[in-house]
């Protein structure tokens, strides 16, 4: 069993699982961390960015003028951003039979795998997971196209030139795979080879193994993929929470026992609670807010905005902010917020009850319905006429490269009454910050991200009892910033396996058992002889026969009848030899007994040595050896076969014959 | 339960002739009684008379009789015996009555244990506690001393100090140390003496009469009295080592039974008692088991600081003990022990240092070694303490110890500490680091450790409360900015939960008043608080908008000075700046949590009391404020704002400035204060409605207080509580001048502060009518005092009117007065102003004396009334009889089972 780790990213898991002649792809994240490294794509002109300088080496020997400016010290490379990809050279896509999907954010590569590669598999993933998924690709595709860039800078990746760019462009890796956003032709075609899966379905893969999703509590249809065979579990747990947020909460016990289990997606942020964060959230906005000034949520279009949006719903009033506008600005900020009321089946217990009343499970639309939040496509159109300050805007996207956020953080830049709060996790503020600079609104750093933290993935493992644990490397040592947290790294025995991107891993187990059927007819045949009370063994001539991994034992075919010939010859000419099999031995030899045995028979002169396997007896006087180990007796004895019976049938006394 | 014993120090005629058919109800087994809350009450009742010096066999000799029934009949109900047993005690406490028992033979019957057995009484642990606590009254003499040796009850108290009823077990624990103590010599009780009397009196245990003068151990008691201290010491001694691993129950029990003992035995009876267990102690010590610790410690204590007062040097035995206490293997234990130690306020260096060390030890492993310098000495044990601490559970706990001892640690004398104190307030800052994960240890070896303490809320909490109290410690100041910045990380914290943000807020408001220099505080931190309360402010969680606003409040009232030798301001406005607190207050008027917005308006009478002192010119802001303040007494639904509204007024009310000119501050206010008195007396809540009338109190002080006789309302309220201590006469018939009376009087009407107290005079909660009516009478003796006769008063006064609504309180005030003119009419033809045409309910408003209206309304008969508590007519003995009577009467129903009623655990 082999594991191939294509992206080293801890949350954007892409594993490829190599497990009984199947190859499963785990998840293909996309890592959209490359894009701050580009210049934001403002949705209207913007002067200032218009006007950044041109980065010059300092001895001016570079100079890329078009592709490269500078913003308060650092460089950017201003061209259509792009993504850093699954790696694609580890093994040869084409040869993928399944890619399983734990939740949308965890599929945005899903095109550039399925597409022109020569995928001929099936995607499986939940109804949430698909529609929203689609919902993202969809606003990501939007986002690129609405402001398309006519060139593309190439020349910067030039090995010779990169090495003397300044950081953190210089330690950007493998720039030469980054791809710019596919197309929504492409993402159309990628989704059709997804197959809708249910909770705990089985899904049989070539009859080999079944695969099953089971509820991870993290997202709206988030799963945890159980991969197993007759004999063998392999458990894949991505992005989950324990937390009571809105999706249906996590099923643990079905991941029990498993023989290996590959933890991906924990919390990016170990030392935020989201508790915590929430609060910190509400504060802010509250604080900005009556100060006179705007707030800027920069988020993806589904996952936390609806916790966000539900928390509000309770805070606005009591914050006195019951007037305040809230703006959710997204090509499919309207799908999104009406998808959340129909899932009604994924979601937790308390949210579903309330669809029985019938009332929307989530309160948005209270919200929507008193025209406390309002969504927009974009900031064109309807928007423009209607927007009133101070006001609140979700919009996206958290990278604030690209998306009308990036307008907004132009219009509201220059005010310290602003304030920007981040709440995704995915992205450094700092560098998502960087092309604004200088700024004189107010950054709140809160994170929301309720996926496993330490703690809660340390109590989970001692609850399920995996016999290993696969896990990106980041997890195994506390984080680079905080050294001194040994709290906040996975301590397991055995130690986890760490990997990176493009580790190979040979995952440390033996397949030992195969199930094997076996037809009535033949079952009929055996003779069962009882070796330990309950236990029985036989002997078994059969043929095996082997389809789509399934295994059958047939009985040895007849050998057709002879032809009647007309010549009368005699009958049993020749009769076919059937040996009679040799009977079969088990057991072993007990040394002390056996010496015993032995010296009744008149041999006294026994020098026992004992040796890795076993004992090997010199009989002295005999000039004869008896080597007895586990899994075989030898007896060295020339000349002398009475001697040699004599010794074979005292071994044979000590053992069971089938 | 306990009846106010002035009602009840005499038997009055009606309760004597009661008594004999409620005693019939008692003993007659086929009735059942009310409930136990009635017996506990009559038994109540009787020992008030007992106190007052009655004898209850002369006063009711049915009791005699009814003891006989009660125990005679087998199918007695336990709880009736109980009361029995506890009864008898009561008439045996005296020798007189003890006698008579004696006589009767009654208390053979009584306490006889083997008839209880017997009976199969004596599984109710309603019975056993009856037999101690009577038998514990009775034990007030010699003769009862002998009746117990003689009847050998010893034995069976000692085995009920280990009975399955925790509430037996320790009225035996009592009892036994009452037998001891009580009988010690005179000659030796000494000071100790006075002390036991008072820490019964805490336990609210009742001593009868002869219970000040303990007997002299007489020649014919002493053998007995050895007898009982041999047999009792005996006993200590066996038993206190555990039979069994699982026996601890005893062996807590004795330990209990020495600490009461020990610490109140006069030298001979300590001397024979520690003589006797030492051996037992130094077992158990060795034994080191963890739950016995701190009663072990207490005992050792006890012992050793027994020793002390008379000048002796301490029992060479107990100093062992202790310094084997503070050594015990298990870290835990040996920190308990040096915290029980600590807090005894025990005197001796060597052993406090040592319990100084063991308790800053954990600290000092966990913050890097720094308080113990790095000479730990083996017997510290630091290893075995790093083990302990690496378990969370442990870990926590014994830093919890250690940090609620830091304060006291602080305060032991400089030879002792093994560290400058200023070193410990460093500990606890790099602690609360740690736990905030922000720091690491700078030793190493304790990451370990750390991780134990990483978000852990409980240490937080305790840090912090350690923190607070550690602000008086030496050298505290030059810390000031390194608190400060925690503080404040702890208050942006997202992690920190409401309580840790709570006592952060109390920390800083502490730690402020440390610093006698604000300078000492960076522009950097004083920013960092302002955002930080800003968004506090704001917080999801009202407690934390409450706990900020709190803050505000407070923060106003500390003064610091800007900078060296600069002019003092308030804190807040030198670490906020003005323009903070003030908005935010505003801000928190309109919070949707009621709590909040009364602390808001609190932080704000806070906020501006200075400016009110130094009579400055209102702002717009504050002209805002008040129409908003007025807004929520009216309209506010919940009661807190609208206490705190008046609250505001009263205070703006009494620290304003007296000296200033007239300004716009002081015409607002009295603009306000007329609608706060007629909003305050007319709102739902009682409180509101107190609160009103103590600010009618302040303008009354402010109108009369120059006039002679008037005492001003502290006094007045002093006076008043002390019903016999009234004010002499002679305060009134020096009063003579009433005419410059009449404007101030004139003044107080128009302000509306007699509407406000008439109207609470008819309320019907009694706290608002009995302030209001006291408040009347002083108004009264000020303007008309009767002892002038109402003739004498000057026309002046006399004519000074106040309206009378036609509805609601006037319409009632109107009826009072009608009534007392018919009564009086009949006496005398006083003639004044008419006015019972208006009488008609409904009516409009009408127009009477003052004066007039003050001497007619019978205030001090309504004074009598209101002063007594709302329930004396039900909790009199006399209702208290007649409630059993009625009771067993409606229980005799047919309809009624036996042991229906809920039973209670009373005793």
């Amino acid at each position: 069993m082999k594991l191939y780790c294509l992206s080293g990213h801890p949350t954007l898991p892409c594993n490829v699982l190599k497990f009984k002649s199947t190859t499963i792809m785990l998840d293909c994240g996309l890592d959209t961390t490359s894009v701050l490294n580009f210049l934001p794509l403002p949705l209207v002109h913007s002067p200032r960015l218009s006007k950044l300088p041109s980065w010059v080496s300092k001895d001016g020997t570079i100079n890329l003028e078009k592709e490269l400016k500078e913003c308060a010290g650092r460089v950017f490379v201003d061209s259509q951003p792009e993504f850093c990809l699954p790696e694609r050279e580890l093994l040869d896509l084409s040869t993928i039979d399944v890619i399983l999907i734990s939740n949308y954010h965890c599929m945005m590569a899903l095109p550039y795998i399925t597409e022109h590669t020569g995928f001929t598999g099936t995607v499986y993933a939940t109804e949430p997971t698909l529609q929203i998924g689609r919902l993202l690709m969809e606003e990501l595709v939007k986002f690129m196209e609405r402001v398309p860039k006519a060139q593309s800078a190439t020349c910067w990746k030039n090995k010779e030139i990169q090495r003397m760019l300044p950081g953190p462009l210089k330690d950007a890796v493998d720039v030469w795979t980054w791809k710019r956003s596919y197309s929504m032709q492409e993402v159309n075609s990628a989704l059709s080879k997804v197959q809708l899966v249910g909770y705990s379905q089985k899904v049989e893969l070539f009859g080999a193994v079944q695969v099953s999703p089971l509820s991870s509590g993290y997202s709206l249809g988030s799963s945890n993929w159980v991969i197993q065979s007759h004999h063998e579990k392999v458990a894949y747990v991505s992005g989950s929470s324990l937390l009571t947020t809105h999706p249906q909460p996590m099923d643990q016990s079905s991941l029990k026992n498993s023989d290996v289990l590959i933890l991906t997606g924990l919390t990016q942020m170990p030392t935020a609670n989201p508790d915590g964060m929430l609060g910190e959230f509400c504060s802010n906005l509250a604080m900005t807010i009556r100060a006179g000034g705007n707030v800027l949520v920069p988020c993806y279009s589904s996952g936390v905005i609806y916790d966000l949006l539900e928390c509000l719903y309770q805070f606005i009033e009591s914050a006195n902010l019951g007037t305040t506008p809230f703006y959710f600005i997204s090509p499919v900020a309207n799908s999104s917020l009406e998808f959340s009321q129909i899932f009604a089946e994924w979601l937790c217990h308390n949210k579903q009850s309330k669809v029985y009343l019938p009332e929307p499970p989530f309160p948005h639309a209270e919200l929507i319905q008193t025209n406390k939040l309002k969504h927009y496509p974009s900031i064109h159109g309807d928007f423009s006429s209607e927007f009133r300050q101070p006001c609140v805007v979700f919009t996206g996207h958290p990278s604030l490269r690209f998306g009308d956020v990036v307008h907004f953080m132009e219009l509201w830049g220059k005010s310290g009454l602003n304030t920007i709060i981040f709440t995704e996790p995915d992205f450094s503020y700092l560098d998502a910050l960087a092309p604004y600079q200088p700024l004189a609104m107010k950054c709140v750093y809160c994170p929301i991200d309720t996926r496993l933290n330490f703690h809660q993935v340390s109590k989970l493992l001692k609850e399920v009892q995996p016999l290993h644990v696969v896990c990106p490397e980041q997890y195994t040592q506390p984080p680079l910033t905080q050294s001194h947290r040994s709290d906040l790294m996975l301590e397991l025995q055995p130690p986890p396996m760490p990997y990176r991107r493009c580790s190979v891993l040979n995952l440390p187990f033996r397949r030992r058992y195969e199930r094997v059927y076996i037809l009535p007819e033949l079952a009929n045949s055996l003779v069962p002889s009882e070796i330990k009370p309950g236990v029985s063994m036989a002997t078994v001539s059969a043929v095996l026969h082997s389809k789509d991994n399934k295994h059958t034992l047939q009985s040895v075919p007849k050998p057709p009848p002879v032809p009647p010939s007309k010549k009368r010859k005699r009958v049993m000419e020749e009769p076919p030899v059937v040996l009679a099999p040799k009977p079969l031995l088990s057991g072993a030899v007990p040394l002390e007994a056996f010496l015993a045995t032995l010296q009744k028979h008149g041999i006294t002169e026994v020098k026992v040595e004992e040796t890795a396997d076993g004992h090997i007896l010199h009989l002295q006087a005999e000039d004869t050896l008896i080597q007895l180990e586990e899994d075989g007796t030898h007896i060295v004895c020339d000349n002398n076969e009475p001697l040699r019976t004599t010794l074979r049938d005292l071994v044979l006394r000590f053992l069971q014959k089938l | 339960m306990l009846i106010t014993h002035t009602h009840v120090s005499t038997m009055d005629r009606e309760c004597a002739s009661l008594l004999p058919s409620v005693c019939e109800v008692l003993a007659d087994s086929g009735r059942s009684v009310p409930d136990d809350t009635s017996l506990e009450k009559l038994l109540d009742w009787f020992t008030g008379l007992t106190e007052a010096g009655g004898s209850l066999l002369e006063a009711c000799p049915c009791l005699l009789k009814f003891i006989s029934t009660v125990v005679y009949n087998a199918a007695s109900d336990p709880g009736v015996l109980s009361f029995t047993l506890r009864l008898t005690g009561l008439m045996a406490a005296t020798e007189d009555g003890f006698k008579m028992l004696q006589e009767r033979s009654v208390l053979n019957q009584v306490f006889n244990l083997q008839h209880w057995q017997e009976a199969g009484l004596w599984d109710d642990p309603c019975l056993r506690i009856g037999w101690i606590q009577g038998l514990r009254s009775t034990l007030q003499h010699p003769k009862a001393l002998r009746f117990f040796v003689q009847s050998d009850f010893i034995d069976s108290l000692l085995q009920l100090q280990t009975d399955t009823s925790l509430f037996v077990a320790s009225a035996a624990n009592r009892m036994l140390a009452h037998i001891l103590l009580f009988f010690q010599k005179v000659s030796s009780a000494g000071s100790n003496s006075v002390n036991k009397k008072e820490e019964d009196d805490e336990r609210g245990i009742h001593h009868s009469a002869t219970d000040l003068e303990p007997p002299a151990v007489t020649m014919e008691t002493s053998a007995e009295y050895s007898a009982v201290v041999k047999g009792i010491s005996e006993y200590l001694k066996e038993s206190l080592i555990p039979k069994e691993n699982t026996k601890l129950h005893q062996s807590l029990q004795i330990l209990k039974l020495l600490a009461l003992l020990l610490a109140q035995a006069g030298p001979p009876l300590r001397d024979k008692l520690l003589q006797r267990v030492t051996d037992s102690l130094e077992q158990l010590v060795t034994a080191g088991c963890s739950q016995l610790t701190l009663p072990l410690m207490d005992v050792i204590l006890a012992a050793n600081s027994s020793c002390g007062p008379d000048g002796r040097v301490p029992d060479q035995r107990v100093t062992r003990l202790l310094s084997s206490m503070l050594s015990v293997n298990n870290a835990a234990d040996r920190c308990h022990a040096a915290a029980a130690l600590l807090r005894r306020g025990h005197h001796d260096t060597v052993h406090t240092a040592r319990a100084v060390r063991i308790l800053l030890l954990p600290l000092d492993i966990i913050t890097g070694p720094t308080l113990l310098g790095t000479n730990a000495s083996a017997d510290e044990h630091p290893f075995s303490v790093v083990e302990q601490l690496k378990s969370k559970t442990s870990c926590i706990s014994m830093i919890c110890v250690c940090l609620t001892n830091t304060p006291q640690i602080t305060l032991t004398p400089p030879g002792v500490l093994p560290c400058p104190p200023v070193l410990i307030v460093t500990a606890v800052v790099s602690l609360l680091r740690i736990c905030s994960g922000t720091s690491s240890s700078s030793s190493t070896g304790s990451s370990e450790v750390c991780r134990n303490v990483i978000g852990s809320g409980k240490v937080q909490k305790c840090a912090l409360e350690a923190l607070t109290a550690l602000n008086s410690s030496p050298g505290a100041k030059e810390k000031i900015s390194e608190v400060f910045t925690i503080l404040i990380q702890y208050l942006d914290s997202p992690d920190s939960d409401p309580t840790v943000l709570h006592k952060s807020y109390q920390a800083l408001v502490k730690w402020i008043r440390v610093c006698t220099d604000l300078s000492l505080i960076t522009d950097q931190l004083r920013q960092d608080l302002v955002e930080v309360v800003k968004k506090r402010a704001c917080d999801m969680r009202w407690e934390v908008r409450d706990s900020t606003v709190e803050f505000l409040g407070h923060l106003a009232g500390v003064h610091v000075s800007v900078s060296s030798g600069e002019e003092v301001c308030d804190a807040s406005e030198a670490l906020l700046g003005g323009c903070c607190t003030t908005p935010l207050l505003r801000e928190a008027l309109q919070d949707t949590e009621s709590y909040v917005r009364a602390s808001a308006i609190s932080a704000l009478a806070k906020t501006l009391t200075h400016s009110w002192r130094q009579g400055a010119a209102l702002t717009q802001d504050q002209t805002e404020i008040v129409s908003r303040l007025l807004e929520i007494l009216s309209q506010d639904t919940e009661g807190f704002p609208r206490r705190a509204v008046v609250q505001y007024f009263i205070s703006w009310f009494f620290s304003r400035s007296s000296h200033s000119p007239p300004s716009s501050s002081a015409s607002l206010l009295m603009q306000c204060v007329r609608t706060v008195l007629s909003q305050g007396s007319a709102d739902l809540d009682w409180e509101v409605k107190v609160h009103t009338l103590e600010l009618a109190e302040l303008l009354l002080d402010q109108a009369f207080s120059a006039h002679r006789g008037y005492r001003n309302g502290s006094d007045a309220h002093r006076a008043l509580q002390r019903p016999y201590g009234v004010v002499s006469d002679q305060a009134y018939t020096l009063h003579t001048h009433t005419e410059g009376v009449q404007p101030d009087l004139a003044y107080v009407v128009e302000q509306g502060v007699i509407s406000a107290l008439l109207s609470g005079l008819v309320d019907c909660d009694r706290p608002v009518a009995l302030k209001a009516c006291r408040l009347l009478i002083t108004l009264r003796e000020t303007i008309c005092p009767l002892s002038l006769g109402a003739l004498d008063a000057t026309a002046a006064t006399a004519t000074v009117p106040c309206e009378l609504p036609g509805r609601g309180w006037g319409q009632e005030i109107t009826k009072i007065l009608e009534m007392e003119k018919s009564d009086r009419a009949r006496e005398a033809d006083v003639s004044a102003q008419r006015s019972s045409s208006a009488a008609d309910g409904g009516g409009d408003g009408v127009s009477v004396s003052v004066c007039e209206v003050l001497r007619s309304l019978g205030l001090d008969q309504r004074l009598d009334v209101l002063t007594q508590s709302s329930d004396h007519i039900h909790n009199s003995p006399l209702s208290l009889l007649q409630d059993i009577l009625t009771a067993s009467g409606a229980h005799a129903h047919p309809d009624t089972k036996p042991g229906q009623e809920v039973i209670v655990d009373c005793y």
